[in-house]
Formats: C-alpha cells, sequence, structure tokens
C-alpha cells in the first residue's frame, strides 16, 4: 500500500484554479469518503483551505488512482488543461509534505498556525467519514506531534509578517491585551478596514470610525460593529480613544502636534498609539516628540513585516532538519503499516 | 567560615548564576526558566540567614548596613516572588538577581557585616516590639520601592526600544506590555507607601522614642515624597516616562540619607 498525494496549491495555481476545486469546509468528511470508496483506493483525506486542496489517499496503483481522483475533481473533460496545475506525491515525499504542511513551511503566510487547525479538521472528518485506516491514522497522527515539535523547538511563528498583524502586535506591547482599548480608523478606505479587522479580531473594546464622506464612515462603522464620528469631530474622539489609525487619501498632513498637545492634559498622559497607513503620511512626525506617543508609519511597519517575514525564512531550515528527523521514524510506521 | 558565610556565598552565587542565566537566555531569544527555581532557594537561603542573624542578636537583623542590605534583598525577592507570578512577568527575576546578587556581593565585603554580634540581654518582656515592628516594616517597604524602581527600568528598556523602533531580540520580546509595567510600578510604589506609613505609625509606639528621632524624621521625609509624587500622578496624570525615571530617583535619593546618619 503507498502513500500518494495529489493537490494544487498557492505555488502552482492562482486563485481563480484554486476555487474551482475549493471543498467547502463541513463537506471535507463527505469528499474523502466518496475518494475512499473509489475503486482501487482504500483510504483518502481531502484538506481544503483558501490556499490548497489536497487529498491524501493510500492505493496500490498509483497509475489509476491517480486518474480517477483526477476524473472525480474535474468531471469536465474539456477543462483537461487544469491537470497542469496539480502536484502528484507519493510515499516518503508526501510524508514530508504533509509535514511541511502541518508545520506551515509549506503556507502562503510562513509558519502561520491556522493550518495545524485546518488540517486536524480535515483528518477529523474524514476518520469521523471512516474514509481513514490504519496507515493513514497513524500518519496524521504522527505528522501533529512533527507539527508541535517543529513549533515548540523552532522560531518559526515568530515575529509577524503583515502589516496589519505588526501594527497589532505593536499595540499589544503598549497596552497589553486590547479588550479594554478604543481604536479610531481616520479614513474608511481598504487599508483602514484590514487593520480595524484586525483590530476587532483581537478584541479591540471600541472602533470609531471617521471619514470626509460621513456615509463611508457609517458603512465601514457598521461592518466593524463600531461608531461612526463625523470628519470634524476626530479631535474630540482621540481624548478617549488608545489607538489611532489614519490612512486618508489627503494629500497633506491631518493630524498634528497642536492636535495632540490639546489632548494630552485631559488623557492623563495615557500612551497613544498611532499607526499611520497612507501616503503621504496623514500624521505629523512631530507627535512622536511626545513621550506618551508612539507613531509608526508605512515604512516602518512594512520594514517589520519584512523582518518577520526574513526570520521566518531563515527558520524554515531548522524546521526541515527537525521534519528530516522525524519523517525517518514516520517511514517506519508506513513501511510497517 | 562559618554558616552565615556560607549561605551568603550561596546567595551570591545563585543570584550570580540566575543574572548569567538569564542574559544568555536573553541573547538567545529565550525566556529562562531556571531564574524562578534559582530565586527560590535565593529567598529560602535568605531566610535561613535573617533567621540565624537574629537569633545571633537576638532582636530583628537590622543592626549593620550588611543586615540592611539583606533585609532589603529578602523583601526585594519576596516581592519578586509573589508579583512576578501574580502578573506573569517573568523577566522581573532577571532583573531583580542582579540587585540580589549585588546586595549579597557587598555583605561579603569585610566589615559590612559585623562579626562579633553582641545577643541583646534581658527576656523577651525587655524587647521593644514597637521599635522591632518599625524597622521591619520600614525595610520591607525599601523592598517594594526598590522593585518599582526595578519595573521603571524595564519599563525605560521597553519604551526605548519602541521609541527607536528597534524591536527585535529577546529583551524586547520577553518584556511585558508598557501598560503592564506602568501598572504594577504604580502599585508597587502604593504598596511601598502603605507599609511604610504603618512603619512609621508603629514608630510613635517605641519605648527609646527620642534616640531615634533623626531616623524617623528621614522615614518621614521619604514617606512625604512618595505620598507628594503620587498623590499628584493620580490627580493630574504624568508621562509615562517621567514616572518611571522619577520612580528610580527618588528610590536611590531616599537611600542617600539613611547612609549619612
Amino acid at each position: 500500500m503507498t502513500l500518494y498525494c495529489i493537490g494544487l496549491n498557492h505555488e502552482t495555481a492562482p486563485v481563480e484554479i484554486r476555487e474551482k476545486f475549493a471543498v467547502p469546509a463541513p463537506k471535507q468528511g463527505a469528499f474523502s469518503k466518496e475518494i475512499a470508496q473509489l475503486d482501487g483506493i482504500e483510504e483518502a483525506v481531502v484538506l481544503s483551505t483558501c490556499n490548497r486542496t489536497e487529498v491524501y489517499l493510500t492505493t496500490e496503483d498509483i497509475k489509476k488512482a491517480d486518474y480517477d481522483i483526477k476524473k472525480y475533481l474535474i468531471d469536465d473533460l474539456e477543462q483537461a488543461h487544469l491537470d497542469s496545475y496539480f502536484y502528484q506525491i507519493s510515499a516518503a515525499d508526501a510524508i514530508r509534505h504533509l509535514c511541511d504542511v502541518v508545520s506551515g513551511i509549506n503556507s502562503m503566510v510562513l509558519g502561520e498556525t491556522e493550518i495545524f487547525g485546518q488540517v486536524k479538521e480535515a483528518y477529523r472528518q474524514a476518520h469521523g467519514s471512516s474514509a481513514t485506516g490504519g496507515l493513514l491514522n497513524k500518519l496524521f497522527q504522527k505528522s501533529f506531534s512533527v507539527g508541535k515539535k517543529v513549533r515548540n523547538q523552532s522560531n518559526i511563528q515568530i515575529g509577524q509578517t503583515s502589516v496589519g498583524s505588526v501594527a497589532v502586535d505593536l499595540a499589544e506591547k503598549i497596552f497589553g491585551h486590547l479588550k479594554n482599548s478604543m481604536v479610531m480608523v481616520i479614513g474608511a478606505g481598504e487599508m483602514s478596514r484590514v487593520t480595524a479587522q484586525s483590530f476587532k479580531s483581537r478584541g479591540a473594546k471600541t472602533i470609531f470610525v471617521a471619514n470626509r464622506s460621513y456615509d463611508r464612515a457609517v458603512e465601514l462603522a457598521k461592518e466593524l460593529d463600531g461608531e461612526a464620528v463625523r470628519f470634524d469631530d476626530w479631535e474630540k474622539v482621540m481624548q478617549k480613544v488608545d489607538v489611532v489609525v489614519s490612512s486618508t487619501g489627503a494629500p497633506h498632513a491631518i493630524v498634528h502636534a497642536e492636535h495632540v498637545e490639546a489632548v494630552r492634559k485631559s488623557r492623563k498622559y495615557r500612551p497613544i498609539f498611532f499607526i499611520d497607513i497612507a501616503v503621504p503620511r496623514d500624521i505629523s512626525p512631530e507627535v512622536n516628540k511626545f513621550e506618551e506617543v508612539y507613531l509608526y508609519d508605512m515604512d516602518t511597519l512594512q520594514q517589520l513585516a519584512d523582518e518577520g517575514k526574513n526570520r521566518r525564512q531563515e527558520q524554515v531550515l531548522v524546521c526541515k532538519n527537525i521534519i528530516e528527523d522525524e519523517i525517518k521514524t514516520i517511514s517506519m510506521i508506513s513501511q510497517n503499516g | 567560615m562559618d554558616a552565615l558565610s556560607w549561605l551568603l556565598l550561596l546567595i551570591c552565587s545563585l543570584a550570580g548564576l540566575a543574572t548569567a542565566i538569564g542574559m544568555i537566555s536573553l541573547a538567545k531569544g529565550n525566556k529562562s526558566k531556571a531564574t524562578l527555581s534559582l530565586m527560590i532557594i535565593v529567598f529560602i537561603s535568605e531566610c535561613a540567614f535573617l533567621y540565624l542573624r537574629g537569633e545571633q542578636r537576638g532582636k530583628c537583623p537590622l543592626g549593620d548596613w550588611g543586615e540592611i542590605l539583606m533585609f532589603i534583598a529578602w523583601s526585594l525577592t519576596m516581592f519578586y516572588l509573589v508579583i512576578g507570578s501574580t502578573y506573569r512577568v517573568s523577566l522581573l527575576g532577571f532583573f531583580s538577581a542582579p540587585f540580589v546578587f549585588i546586595f549579597a556581593a557587598i555583605c561579603l565585603i569585610p566589615g559590612v557585616l559585623e562579626k562579633n554580634v553582641v545577643r541583646e540581654a534581658g527576656d523577651a518582656l525587655t524587647v521593644d516590639y514597637w521599635g522591632e515592628l518599625h524597622s521591619a516594616l520600614a525595610v520591607l517597604s525599601y523592598g517594594s520601592f526598590a522593585l518599582a524602581m526595578i519595573v521603571a527600568v524595564m519599563f525605560l528598556a521597553l519604551n526605548k526600544k519602541l521609541k527607536d523602533k528597534t524591536l527585535s531580540g529577546g529583551l524586547f520580546n520577553n518584556l511585558p506590555p508598557i501598560h503592564t509595567l506602568t501598572v504594577l510600578c504604580n502599585r508597587l510604589l502604593w504598596l511601598g507607601l502603605v507599609i511604610l506609613t504603618a512603619g512609621i505609625m508603629s514608630s510613635f509606639l517605641m519605648e527609646d522614642f527620642s534616640s531615634h528621632q533623626s531616623h524617623l524624621w528621614t522615614a518621614i521625609a521619604v514617606w512625604l515624597v512618595y505620598l507628594i509624587f503620587l498623590t499628584y500622578k493620580l490627580l493630574s496624570g504624568m508621562q509615562p516616562k517621567t514616572f518611571a525615571i522619577a520612580c528610580c530617583l527618588i528610590f536611590f535619593g531616599s537611600l542617600i540619607p539613611f547612609a549619612l546618619l
């Protein structure tokens, strides 16, 4: 019985192709069961995330299984060209690939932890649908312990890799948990929305949205479950917020030192974190002269995100070595399985 | 060497080791798991030291500079063990250990710790308990102020990194948030002030009040400075960096008059 993996991911296929093969998360178990019932296939696990769709299976006849799976996935023969987006991996390489996936080193955002839970869920559903047997059960269980080991023994998940995550991490370094923090977003564009959502996802208490177009502010505030603020009132709101995210299309600075000076005393000099993700900048660099002000602009945040990416990239080799050591024991399992 | 010297050497070595291990761990970007264990052993050794010294003196061991330093080191370690775990400020051990090491090392210098201590004559009824309580509470409050000063130093280190945008390294990753450090520093100062208040109040009940007047007035002056400082912060607010620097300056400043007396 040979372990076989067929799939496509963000490296081999663009999103418009990946979405054709996406399996809704709750249906992964049912799909696994259907594949496991194909002739010549013993066990199967379907894993589908926004960046990949993969089928792990065991078979005696790889060629036949390959043909059957593709036929199952690509039922329209006119779309046979899609074949080129797929990769096929077998035996030890498939084990290695699974470990890479579980460990997050095969992810679009290197070292991300969400994939671990997604693989676990895919396996849980397949197992629940009786689509797995002795070999895949042992392999997936082992891959989870490898994933944990990689995360514990390397720094693959240290540092953030996106501007939004870096900003939220910095806010947590200043305020601790964000559940008592109030955030004001100036500008209701895409960058404001993404950054505000990062704060929302980490539990920010209230999000105020100030925008020149009040209707747009109301719209975004509704989406974020926050409060819309008329643009003329942002200075008043600054008295009570902990974080100010600014991303307007203004050709000049909006927040100046005198605006901050005006509210310092009433704020009792509480720390305030300014995130300027606008180009040209919305917040005058002079604001940073105040002791309790922490001002970060787009370049700094992007640089920090790049440093995070580089640090994670450097850790890939460490992770690969851990995985190689573990694969030796997994290979023994698969041979004895 | 007698048992007390061995204990001092042990405290000094373990605190030094905790400092070194903490520095190596931070350089590697990790938290030191050994610091807490080492500091627990340091605390037990400090308790043993103070107990033996107290037995020698027949009263609270605050009779010379060595004993005062060891008492401050003991209260510093105790507050670290309580506060560090309560607020999950594990790095507090790394910052406290060097101070304990320095205090113990100073005590090892010949002459700092009196060699031939004469046990107080008389029975238990003749011991001035209010005087003992005053001394113990006053030194305990200094442990709290000292730990607040250490937290302030941690704040200043993190604040500089955030202001300069140098956000990598073990120190940055392991320091608790600015808000936690500010709150912790504030609470430690209030705790120290409350203990010092109790210490001063107990001094008014001392039998030999007049012979300790200079110490007492100094303690009242220190108490007043902390009271004004904290009340101002409470009512008007204060820039966090100014607060942290003031916290360090007041602590070191408050040591000077006692050293001169």
